[in-house]
């Protein structure tokens, strides 16, 4: 085993930091994320507020510690349900092919066209104003694109000589999906999966921004940076800190992804 | 300098089509307007452009009673069943024609046919109460309007905004095949241009006739159009609108009342906050096994500081009011200046007494720009966890909220009801037979006929009466928190000079800009 | 190639057969109603009994899906709730609109983003590298509705060399036309140019550990000769058929910069008609939208050997 890459280092700080945020926050913030103040209204940061306050005179820190859990757990539930859905279609398609393959594209298809922001309205009304249906929406909207990689590399997988081989053998499909090909999608899901998940951080922001995303009084970086738009001459510090958090984030999941995709592509290994 | 690039284009397109020495000048519109037919299809945002172009026979005044517009006179038979308007015999419609009887004869029955869709079809054709029975032009100049009952409401009605002030029309405004074409009308300005999506251009009709009077009043009195091309552009953004207002691409906005301090600091513009009759309230649902309970509600009406609470919403730019009847009315005296009383000790006196025992109450708000819904509801929440009633806020995109109000599937809802001049249409917003239409919020039948009665007598200290009566009954009832009257916000080009907005709606004529 | 191509366009009808129902049904089960939004807080029953029966709504969703898709089969998409205006024209006039910045802005930031994904994998974990990711990285997470605003802050406002507000059609005069597209554009190419640059150091690393690679470095040839001749044709590939897949999610996120710049077109458009429950202009944006993206992809995938040697059009 080598040293570790700095890449890894950084991006590992970089993700550890957010994570132990995120679980602070769940047990203590310097203030009540939701309390208002009515004489702290865009107070700049001070000792008091350490990153200033918002237009209700809530704590930023409070609230970015708070957020940092909430806008996690969207991405994660977003590209964990996407991968599970996304896979799943995808293999499926490219394994059996034929009329599996051709009704499952057409939908698969049907989904690429439509858009998330009609989605995420939708399933806000069925499943009420909270986290969960940006999350089902966003995840419904990227799981085309993952079945489509998915699909890819099975049938071009499929013909391979390990896989004739396992039919061969007289293994179940599944025996010779699960065994055989699923792990050899993993290097591309990896690239598309931390792509995902900044995808969803930003898609949540904008969300937010055309008036969709969750709903407030909850915190995510997402609504914080959408909502600080119109003080950004008055209250700069209202976005600076949410965008930079969400910079950040990306940064270190990127990082830590192109490690591990590089780690895991058996074409990439002994490079 | 460096604005050389734009200004050579604003002078390349200035020189194509404008005369030399014309005034221009830009207004924002949050959204594009939904067409220029009057009353047909429209919302607040296309009546505040339409309505500088079109004029109704009868118009609202300042304080919210109807005059005579394109009428010179309104005269009201003894039985209070004809209405007889003599027509101003020098007003001209933008095409250059006169306007006559047969235009008022022709506008009206192109209103009452239901292919036109016209929005306030239902109040005038019997099926919301009152009918039009008859109207009949003796002569060029005059009209007369027989209707069923005597009614207080017919004038106000046919003055109201979204009925498009039921705006006289001149024929040519409609095609050959019977569609909607252009507002042809007899306003201080005349339609030149409606790009979707991107602009309207109105321009200056030389040949407008002011009606009598000193000033402004409301849609009537004095109106003079100064302003030789004036263009309305889409721009959805409210921080962008800022941008514009510091370069002068636009040179007229309403803006976020967030805002304010911002640009006041700016020398170059003026920052006008106007006060209207929109109402922004905290509804209960009194069918809610919860919030049924008139002490639970009056125990919330007596634990919210209304002073601080207006102060956060609206910005420190509003005052609180309790009552129906704006702070603009002829009808608002000292009775309806008598709000709530925040009294914490008698509030947790009504709670202790009350069947509330610490249930969460879900409050509806919605994010609507530039409506305080989300405001109100994150100070009441502050408020009331004081006292220690539960409120947890649920935030709604604006259809879906309007649903739920519609249904009246909600326990309390933040909400902002459009302005009404009139008290007894005002009331009418809120109060009614929940049985019949869920939406409505007040349902007390001495109430209800105390609102009839006003619908119907015209004597205006008669009417104060019922108003103030109705007033404490709300305050005793607590349906719903009347907090404070809306405001808009607008920010002007400091070269442009009586810019004097109302009821939200900008008002183009008297208004003159320096070069 | 013909009938590579009408089978394609075939294999896309259920596709545009299922987006069509599952936009109509959909747009129905949200609660809103747009006859009650049009009449606001004054919504007597009457009233509504008639704005109803004029837009057709007073009847069962069924019976509406079948009139409004046969109106469809004959080309006629119904006209809009809010403005009355036909939907066909008003969809294609938007789409113009975006298509002409989505395009523009799609094409820089594919040649911005390729050379500079080659240049980061060439130089893997060198400085270089790293330097690159960091600000596609930077790019990437920064929304578009904050890069822009800070454009137009700097460029509309204390520069002064671009205007802030407002829309010139390109048939109206091209070179205002372009004054105002520059700002959107930019905005999208520094965002774009963030998700492709990743995607071309990823395929370029790949294709580098390829046996030919090795060959051609063994005869000498120098890296820049190798990363031009060959790592170029075969790492654009998979770029290619991602770019497939940008034109498809910009347009549902180009609403944003939209707005932001206010420019008229077809994903503020759908913004508006959502929010305003407009259904007949949704479903005609949404069946459209879905039209395009099969017709980019097709014609993504046609074009995709000339860039990739190792795949041929079937």
């Amino acid at each position: 085993m080598s040293a570790l890459k700095p890449n890894v280092v950084i991006g590992g700080v970089l993700v550890g930091v957010v994570a132990l945020a995120a679980l602070v926050g769940m047990i203590w913030t310097p203030f009540n994320p939701l309390a208002v103040s009515f004489t702290a209204r865009l107070a700049p940061p001070s000792e008091l507020h350490w990153l200033g306050a918002d237009e209700f005179g809530r704590d930023v820190l409070s609230r970015l510690m708070v957020a940092a859990a909430t806008s996690a757990r969207i991405s994660l539930l977003t590209v964990v349900g996407a991968l599970f859905a996304g896979t799943t279609v995808g293999l499926v398609a490219g394994y059996f092919q034929g009329w599996t393959d051709r009704i499952l594209m057409a939908l698969n298809n049907a989904l690429l066209a439509f858009p998330g922001i009609l989605l995420a309205l939708g399933l806000l009304a069925i499943m009420g104003a909270n986290e969960y249906g940006i999350i089902l929406a966003l995840g419904v909207a990227y799981s085309p694109s993952v079945a489509r990689v998915v699909r890819g590399a099975v049938l071009s997988l499929r013909e391979t000589d390990f896989v004739a081989a396992s039919r061969i053998m007289d293994n179940s499909e599944i025996y010779t999906i699960v065994r055989h090909i699923l792990p050899n999608c993993i290097a591309p899901l990896i690239v598309l999966a931390t792509s995902m998940f900044g995808w969803a951080l930003l898609a949540e922001s904008a969300l937010s921004f055309l008036g969709l995303g969750v709903p407030p009084p909850a915190a995510t970086w997402g609504n914080m940076l959408a909502a600080s738009r119109p003080f950004i001459a008055q209250a700069v510090w209202l976005g600076l800190f949410p965008g930079l958090c969400i910079s950040l984030t990306l940064m270190g999941i990127n990082l830590l992804g192109d490690a591990l995709r590089d780690r895991l592509d058996p074409r990439m290994r002994g490079v | 300098m460096k604005r050389m690039l734009v200004t050579a284009i604003v002078v390349a397109l200035s020189m194509f089509g404008v005369a030399q020495a014309a005034t221009r000048v830009t207004v924002a519109l949050t959204a594009d307007i939904r067409s220029t037919d009057p009353g047909v299809n429209r919302d607040d945002n296309t009546d505040g452009v339409i309505l500088n172009i079109v004029e109704g026979l009868v118009g609202y005044g300042e304080g919210g009673d109807v005059k005579p517009l394109l009428a010179k006179t309104v005269d009201v038979s003894p039985d209070g069943l004809a209405y007889t308007f003599k027509l101003r015999p020098d007003v001209r419609f933008h095409n250059g024609e006169t306007l006559n009887s047969s235009d008022v004869i022709w506008s009206w029955n192109r209103y009452m046919d239901p292919k036109t869709g016209w929005r306030c079809l239902a109040d005038f054709d019997g099926r919301n109460g009152l009918k039009v029975v008859s109207v009949e032009a003796p002569d060029a100049e005059t009209v007369i309007m027989h209707i069923d009952h005597a009614s207080a409401m017919f004038l106000d009605t046919m003055a109201r905004t979204d009925c498009g002030m039921t705006a006289i029309l001149n024929k040519a405004s409609i095609k050959a095949d019977g569609s909607w074409d252009h507002p042809i009308g007899t306003g201080p300005y005349k339609f030149v241009d409606w790009k979707r999506g991107r602009s309207v251009t109105l321009a200056r009709f030389e040949s407008y006739v002011s009606p009598a009077g000193a000033g402004f009043d409301g849609y009537v009195g004095l109106k003079t159009p100064h302003i030789d091309n004036i263009e309305f552009q889409v721009v959805p953004d409210p921080a962008t609108v800022k941008l514009a207002l510091s370069t002068k691409s636009i040179n007229i906005a309403q803006v976020l009342s967030s805002d304010v301090k911002e640009l006041k600091a700016d020398p170059n513009l003026v920052v006008l906050s106007i006060p209207d009759s929109s109402k922004n309230v905290l509804l209960f649902q009194t069918k809610d096994p919860l919030l049924a309970d008139q002490k639970l509600r009056r125990g919330i009406a007596a634990a919210l500081d209304y002073e601080q609470l207006v102060d956060m919403a609206g910005d420190g730019l509003s005052r609180p009011n309790n009552s129906a009847v704006f702070q603009g009315s002829i009808y608002f005296d000292d009775v309806q200046r008598e709000g709530f009383k925040t009294d914490l000790s008698e509030a947790q006196k009504l709670l202790r007494e009350s069947s509330y025992k610490g249930q969460t109450i879900k409050l509806i708000a919605n994010k609507r720009s530039p409506m305080p819904s989300f405001q109100v509801a994150v100070a009441t929440q502050a408020m009331l966890q004081a006292i220690g009633v539960n409120v947890e806020i649920e935030v709604l995109e604006w259809a879906t909220q309007l649903d739920r109000y519609n249904s009246g599937n909600y326990q309390m809802m933040s909400f902002s009801y459009s302005g009404r001049l009139d008290p007894a249409m005002s009331y009418e917003q809120f109060a009614g037979d929940k049985t019949k239409q869920l939406r409505k919020v007040w349902d007390n039948p001495k109430a209800l006929a105390l609102i009839d009665r006003a619908e119907l007598v015209s004597n205006q200290d008669e009417r104060r009466k019922i108003f103030d009566a109705l007033h404490l009954m709300a305050l005793n009832d607590a349906p719903l928190l009347t907090l404070y009257n809306g405001l808009t916000v607008w920010v002007h080009n400091k070269l442009i000079s009586d810019f004097k907005p109302w009821e939200g709606k900008p008002r183009l004529w008297n208004m003159r800009v320096d070069d | 190639m013909i009938r590579f191509i009408s089978k394609r366009l075939l294999t896309a009808l259920p596709t545009l057969l299922i987006v069509a129902m599952l936009v109509f049904v959909m747009i129905r089960l949200i609660p809103g109603d747009p006859a009650a939004l049009m009449l606001g807080d004054r919504t007597d029953p009457a009233s509504l009994a008639d704005l109803h029966r004029r837009l057709g709504l007073d009847q069962n969703i069924a019976t509406q899906f079948v009139r409004w898709f046969g109106h469809v089969l004959r080309g006629d998409l119904g006209a809009s709730i809010r403005t009355g205006e036909p939907v066909l024209p008003l969809v294609v006039n938007r789409f113009w609109v975006s298509a002409g910045i989505v395009v523009t802005a799609v094409a820089l930031a594919a040649l911005i983003a390729v050379p500079a994904g080659m240049i980061a994998a060439w130089r893997q974990n060198e400085a270089l590298d790293v330097g690159i990711v960091s600000a596609a990285t930077l790019l990437l997470s920064i929304p578009s509705f904050w890069l822009g605003l800070l454009l137009l802050y700097a460029f509309g406002l204390k520069l002064g060399w671009l205007p802030v507000v407002g829309y010139v059609a390109f048939s109206e005069n091209p070179f205002a036309a372009l004054l105002y597209i520059v700002l959107p554009v930019v905005t999208l190419v520094l965002h774009e140019t963030g998700v492709l640059i990743r995607m071309a150091r990823a395929s370029t690393l790949e294709v580098l550990r390829l046996d030919y690679i090795t060959n051609a470095r063994a005869k000498g040839l120098s890296e820049p000769a190798i990363l031009v001749r060959h790592a170029f044709r075969n790492a654009f590939g998979p770029t290619w058929t991602l770019i497939g897949l940008v034109f498809g999610n910009l347009f549902a996120g180009i609403a944003v910069i939209e707005t932001v710049f206010t420019i008229p077109g077809l994903g503020r458009l759908l913004v508006d008609s959502i929010f305003g429950r407009d259904y007949p202009v949704i479903q005609g944006c949404l069946l459209f939208i879905a039209f395009t993206y099969v017709g980019t992809n097709l014609v993504v995938d046609l074009l995709y050997p000339l860039f990739d040697p190792r795949v041929t059009a079937q």
